[in-house]
């Protein structure tokens, strides 16, 4: 009896420690890539534990390629050229490749796991995105929903970034929301400025990222940023400057503003910037300080619906109004336009700029909104 | 019935902090697809079909966008949108990205208002989703259809 | 009971005695994976695999081990474990030789260790006292049973879902009725060979 049930255990322990001994040494075998060479641009070569994505493995070598949905493979803002070792097309990342970026080896870095030695190409800008340590040192109201918030850069390094550029802030978990996400948000600050950078953070209902900021950061707090990034940029040129923008939107062009003031640039700049009624309204301050250090600098705001007790005497109606009035008025031959705001007004405004002589190859704006 | 990983996959999409601060189920227990299920018999009493809200609710949100960040008024309704940058993916899983765009729209005759995102819209159209019971962007589809007055009687 | 050719018994675990539709087994997933032909295919595909494999390694285990020692009562528990360390090692595999496969079918896998078919092939194939060879043409031949009736399930529900179906019988209901007039036609074949 005894013996009987000894042995149905030490059998049944026996099969089972072999099965898992087996899957054990299979697993080493079979899920282990070893240390993979990844060169990039054919110049940089970093050796790198296999396994993981091709995009959180070069995260980790610090070389920041751009995402959007966090690796979910549903944006394909990480995109870039695989030229050796990718393996076969996967299912996931056939929906968002076209035909010609497949012939030209484009494939989704969130997707491709690296397993062998993988040769790669990305745009050399991509090589001076950081990852920067910074703590709040002021966070102010600019309107009832926007913020301006201070960040200083913690350490030795430098942000070097052209006006018009962008950072990823990381938020950090908070209530409910146990990860982090990160959110592009413009640099409102003056270039020259390489160890601190101001944001205007707008406040989105239930949004993840804008109620972090709102109700849980305070001045102290310690937070980590990437960037800068985006081709959103001051041209060259000589001709008017046209700048619209409303709200948050604000941001990228004050940044403009102070690099043109710098620079002691001649060009006559007129800004557009649009709201509802007069508590949207902010920077007025500012904006007289730079009417007043510019050379030929125009602040003209617009509210589309003034309240009674707003008593405003300026410009009524949409940003595009003012616009369609000014630009009708002057030379656009040689006129370039900057825009930043919701897609709905950058689309507005590119209609009429279009139809009043300033080609789109004039127009600029953050394509990825 | 057992669940596939690929439903376990779905589920933690919905959870909160994943894509939306408070996640899409609110302090709903049901399974996403009852919850489907449900508010879709809801429409099929009223002889509705999923296209015919999405639709109505993707004109509100147009005229809304035209006024960027103002009312509208439509008679009727008010429409406001507010639109900030940057695109999101629906938890659903498949590609592509949607704005975040939210809208308002409130009816003059009942006095009442609902909520909703671009996302919100896309997610009934194609999924069939209203969101959890007590999830905040959630659309009791009844008092939808009343609100737009659409569809008869029902019953 | 007279010698049964392997082929026989192969064509026969696909028509005449199919696993799902004569016995109801793998019933679960058969019913919550049937909604689309390409996900019921893989399913169907990796089930065939594991069945095969699954039926060979059983019989081996059973005969040279529970057999001699006496515990055949074991066999549950052996049968099992041995299908979730096969379903394991698949999985492995798939992932590490070919992604766009394991991206495909990977998420059906681990699924297969509780299909109830799979333990009841290596079942059957004990209670009627098959050899080596039949045995693994049994599990292939149920395998891909099991396979042509999910997949042809799945191209019925693709197109239910534009019918009007009376709301109480949405869902499961429609499905269990559906099998049932399915697994009807297949017993229409059970006059041609018998295989129990
Ligand atoms: C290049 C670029 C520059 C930018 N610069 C700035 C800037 O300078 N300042 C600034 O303020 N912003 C800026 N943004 C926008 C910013 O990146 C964020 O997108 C924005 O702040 C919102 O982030 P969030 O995490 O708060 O919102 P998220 O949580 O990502 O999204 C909120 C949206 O989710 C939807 N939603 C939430 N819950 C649900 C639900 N249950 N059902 C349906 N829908 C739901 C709502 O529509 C809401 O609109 C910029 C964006 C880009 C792309
Ligand atoms: S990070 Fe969005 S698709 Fe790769
Ligand atoms: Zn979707």
């Amino acid at each position: 009896m005894i013996s009987n049930i000894l042995l149905t255990v030490a059998l049944l322990c026996g099969i089972n420690g072999l099965l898992a001994l087996f899957l054990i040494i299979a697993e080493r075998f079979f899920l282990n890539y070893g240390p993979c060479t990844i060169t990039v641009n054919e110049s940089k070569t970093v050796r790198v534990p296999g396994g993981s994505s091709l995009l959180s493995t070069l995260n980790n070598e610090k070389i920041f390629l751009p995402s959007a949905c966090g690796g979910r493979g549903t944006c394909g803002t990480c995109k870039c050229r695989i030229t050796q070792g990718a393996g076969p097309l996967l299912p996931t990342e056939m929906p968002l490749l076209t035909q010609k970026e497949i012939a030209d080896q484009i494939r989704l870095a969130c997707q491709v796991k690296v397993k062998r030695d993988l040769s790669i190409r990305i745009p050399e800008a991509l090589f001076s995105i950081k990852e920067f340590k910074a703590q709040v040192t002021l966070i102010k109201d600019l309107t009832y929903d926007i913020k301006l918030i201070r960040f200083k850069i913690l350490g030795d390094d430098e942000i070097l970034f052209k006006p018009g550029q962008y950072v990823q802030l990381q938020s950090v978990s908070y209530d409910d929301v146990k990860e982090s996400v990160s959110r592009a948000y413009s640099i409102a600050s003056s270039s020259d400025e390489k160890k601190s950078i101001d944001l205007m953070i707008r406040l989105v209902p239930e949004g993840i990222c804008t109620t972090w900021v709102h109700q849980y950061l305070s001045e102290g707090d310690e937070v980590r940023f990437t960037g800068p990034m985006g081709d959103f940029c001051l041209c060259e040129g000589t001709g008017e400057i046209i700048m619209v923008a409303g709200g948050s939107g604000m941001a990228p062009i004050v940044s403009f503003l102070r690099y043109l003031i710098q620079t002691k640039s001649k060009r006559k700049v007129t800004y557009f910037f649009g709201a509802v009624t007069k508590k949207d309204l902010f920077y007025l301050d500012e904006m007289k300080r730079f009417e007043k250090e510019m050379v030929d600098f125009t602040f003209i705001p617009a509210l589309s619906q003034p309240e009674p007790d707003d008593q405003w005497d300026g410009e009524t109606g949409l940003i595009t109004v003012p616009m369609k009035k000014y630009i009708q008025q002057i030379d656009t031959e040689t006129c370039q336009a900057y825009l930043c705001g919701s897609p709905g007004m950058i689309k507005a405004c590119v209609q009429i700029l279009n139809e009043n002589g300033v080609t789109s190859d004039r127009i600029f704006y953050d394509p990825f909104a | 019935m057992k669940q596939t990983p690929g439903e376990q996959q779905l589920e933690i999409r919905f959870r909160p902090g994943q894509i939306t601060k408070s996640g899409f189920m609110g302090d709903d227990t049901r399974h996403i697809h009852d919850i489907i299920e449900a508010d879709g018999k809801v429409l099929e009493r009223f002889g509705l079909k999923k296209a015919d809200i999405a639709d109505r609710l993707t004109l509100f949100m147009d005229e809304g966008k035209k006024e960027l960040e103002g009312k509208v008024d439509l008679g009727e309704y008010v429409v406001q949108v507010h639109w900030a940058r940057g695109l999101m993916p629906c938890p659903f899983g498949e590609p592509g990205l949607h704005p975040k765009v939210v809208v308002h729209v409130f009816s003059k005759a009942s006095r009442q208002e609902i909520r909703y995102s671009q996302l919100s819209v896309h997610m009934i159209r194609k999924h069939g989703f209203w969101g959890g019971k007590g999830s905040v962007f959630r659309l009791e589809p009844i008092d939808v259809i009343r609100l737009l007055k659409m569809g008869g009687n029902g019953e | 009971m007279e010698y049964l050719s392997p082929i026989t018994i192969f064509f026969a675990a696909i028509f005449t005695s199919n696993i799902l539709l004569t016995y109801f087994l793998g019933m679960c997933s058969f019913l919550s994976v049937s909604k689309q032909i390409k996900t019921a295919f893989g399913l169907g595909l990796a089930v065939t695999f594991v069945l095969t494999i699954t039926s060979a390694l059983n019989y081996i285990i059973y005969y040279t081990l529970l057999q001699p020692f006496g515990i055949e009562y074991l066999r549950y528990i052996v049968f099992i474990v041995l299908v979730a360390a096969v379903v394991q090692l698949l999985e492995m595999f798939i992932q590490r030789f070919s992604e766009v496969l394991y991206i495909n079918l990977g998420i059906f896998l681990p699924l297969i260790t509780v299909n109830c078919a799979i333990l009841g092939v290596s079942l059957f194939m004990i209670i009627r006292e098959y050899t080596f060879l039949q045995s693994v043409f049994f599990g292939a031949g149920s395998g891909l049973g099991w396979l042509l009736v999910i997949v042809a399930m799945a191209g019925i529900r693709e197109r239910l879902n534009e019918q009007k179906i009376p709301p109480a019988l949405r869902g499961a209901g429609i499905v269990l009725i559906i099998s049932g007039i399915m697994a009807m036609g297949f017993v229409g074949f059970s006059g041609i060979v018998q295989i129990q």
